[in-house]
């Protein structure tokens, strides 16, 4: 086989090396950590020497001896939780790197490294009594976007109700990535003693990595994806830079996803397919469990601050502006037409649709409104989401 | 090769066999359930004019891990202790049931759990407090899928009012 030379195209481009970066990390681990040098040549030294170190053998300092046993369900955390040693999270972190919570780790504090961007040191930013149970919960209710849905039985819908069902699963694609960013972020600033708060955000990700899976599926399944909304964007950028985990989760988990569990449930409700109300069941399941994570984290917030009525009234500031935020997304035609024309039938009866849509709405407030009191954080007052859904109002 | 003859059990409804025998079914799947989770809740089951003259039958059902572990009949005072009650009149369940029946085994778009509760009617959703009500959502799959069990009896139906 020939070539032409007119064929022939010029070697790509060497890759650009990260030069500064690499240059930084040579500089830091060859000249400025003298720690780890030292560890390596202890540790060379003794092998060369032949020399057994097993000082890991000795227990004193350690929490050894008492062994976990499971329960009916297996071996939880709050099963191995119970033994002396293992289950006490403290109430600010002092470990800034990978040592186990309950390991012998006090005597080599000096030689391990630290890591800065551990910051959420202080367990009221995120902890929720109910965090290691919503865990397990997650672990076993986990399910399968690829196989657990009866694709295989999806009808094809008129095209009015297709692409309102494909321009609701567009917006809840979009917004199901923020909600993995947003525990994606913080999950890598929590230090380990809070490993089971870091465990529960694992799930979430999990959780939201299969709810962008399943609506991009179902959508690309009846056609198409359809219109990303400049609302939506804005209302996800304000999740994602709230200024501390605990106003974050509860833009996020409190407000956001107890509002996209409404819109689950609806959309359970208004599905025209078997394969929909599949969907939205599964979905509404873990979407659950995120929003009583974060109604129990902002009630340990509270109860448990120093000063409760300055970081109340905190909140009440994040809240005014982040509730405004949220409502661009929740006031987009890209999504509450569909939802509309979902409800009414057809789009010719989108006008009976934005009825239910008024109805709907109402309860969607109130039911924010009765977490946030749950919570011990009484928005009623201060409330900038109007209560009563305002279409036509000026008409 | 025997033949095998499956005998379907025959409950009335409302009644506490009729949730003992859903109960029963859905303790010898737990392969079913183990796929679909744990079910940690105690429900209650409310057919607001199941006694007659107006008055109200409750049914609750104790779930823990992968099984139903009690279903009995309870009075008002007990139903207010359940996470939350699902209520709705003889004839949206009666409605509900059929269609599971004759999906066998799955219920019409428009007979589901949630899409009869969501709106708050002709089912509503009873709680003490959110957290409360959202163990139906955490756990909707599983108990949509107790209830489907219905499709496997024989089912006698009071007469609504």
């Amino acid at each position: 086989m020939s070539v032409r030379i007119q064929d022939m195209q010029p070697l790509p481009a060497a890759i650009a090396l990260n030069e500064e970066g690499l240059a930084n990390y040579e500089q830091a681990y060859r000249s400025h950590y003298k720690s780890w040098a030292e560890v390596l040549e202890r540790n060379v030294d003794a092998i060369r020497r032949g020399q057994y170190s097993l000082h890991w053998l000795n227990t004193d300092g350690a929490n050894w001896g008492k062994r976990a046993k499971p329960s009916s369900r297996g071996m939880t955390y709050a099963d191995i939780n119970r033994i002396r040693g293992y289950g006490d999270i403290p109430n600010e972190a002092n470990w800034f790197n990978f040592a186990p919570r309950g390991s012998v780790r006090e005597p080599y504090r000096e030689q391990m490294p630290t890591i800065g961007d551990y910051s959420v040191i202080d367990k009221n930013e995120l902890w929720a009594e109910n965090v290691i149970t919503l865990y397990e919960e997650a672990k076993a209710r986990q399910w399968n976007a690829t196989r657990d849905i009866p694709w295989s039985e999806l009808e094809a819908l008129p095209d009015d109700l297709e692409k309102a069902t494909a321009q609701l699963c567009t917006f809840l694609t979009e917004v199901e990535f923020v909600a993995g960013d947003f525990p994606a972020k913080w999950l890598y600033r929590i230090p380990q003693d809070f490993l089971e708060v870091k465990s529960f955000l694992a799930t979430q990700l999990m959780d939201e990595a299969r709810h962008q899976e399943v609506f991009r599926k179902r959508a690309i399944a009846g056609g198409g994806l359809l219109h990303a909304a400049p609302g939506f964007e804005w209302a996800l950028a304000a999740i994602l830079e709230a200024p501390t985990h605990t106003m974050g989760t509860f833009l996020l988990n409190v407000l956001g996803e107890g509002l996209v569990l409404s819109i689950f449930r609806s959309g359970e409700m208004i599905a025209k397919t078997h394969v929909d109300k599949e969907i939205f069941r599964r979905c509404l399941q873990d979407e659950a469990r995120h929003v009583s994570y974060g109604v129990l984290e902002l009630k340990s917030y509270i109860a448990n601050h120093p000063q409760r009525e300055a970081a109340i009234e905190e909140l009440h500031r994040f809240s005014d502006v982040g509730e405004q935020v949220i409502l661009t997304a929740f006031t987009e035609p890209a999504l509450i037409e569909p939802i509309a024309v979902l409800l009414g039938g057809s789009l010719k009866q989108i006008d009976q649709g934005m009825d239910g849509l008024q109805h709907m709405w109402s309860m969607f407030v109130n039911e924010y409104l009765q977490r946030c009191e749950c919570a011990g954080f009484d928005r009623r007052a201060r409330c900038t989401i109007p209560l009563d859904f305002p279409w036509g109002q000026a008409a | 090769m025997s033949a095998v003859l499956e005998t379907r059990q025959t409950v009335s409804f409302p009644s506490p066999e009729f949730f003992q025998a859903l109960a029963g079914i859905m303790n010898a799947n737990r392969a079913r359930q183990e796929q679909l989770g744990y079910i940690d809740c105690v429900a209650v089951f409310t057919i607001t004019d199941g006694a007659g003259g107006g008055k109200a039958r409750h049914f609750r059902v104790i779930f823990e891990e992968f099984a139903a572990l009690e279903a009995r009949e309870i009075d008002d005072a007990m139903a207010d202790e359940a996470d939350f009650a699902l209520a709705g009149d003889l004839a949206t369940w009666c409605s509900m049931l059929q269609s599971i029946v004759v999906g066998n085994g799955r219920p019409g778009l428009e007979q589901t759990l949630n899409r009869l509760s969501h709106m708050g009617t002709p089912m509503k959703l009873v709680a003490g407090d959110p957290l409360k009500a959202d163990l139906f959502f955490r756990y909707n799959q599983s108990l949509q899928e107790f209830i489907n069990a219905a499709s496997a009896l024989d089912i006698r139906f009071a007469n609504p009012g």
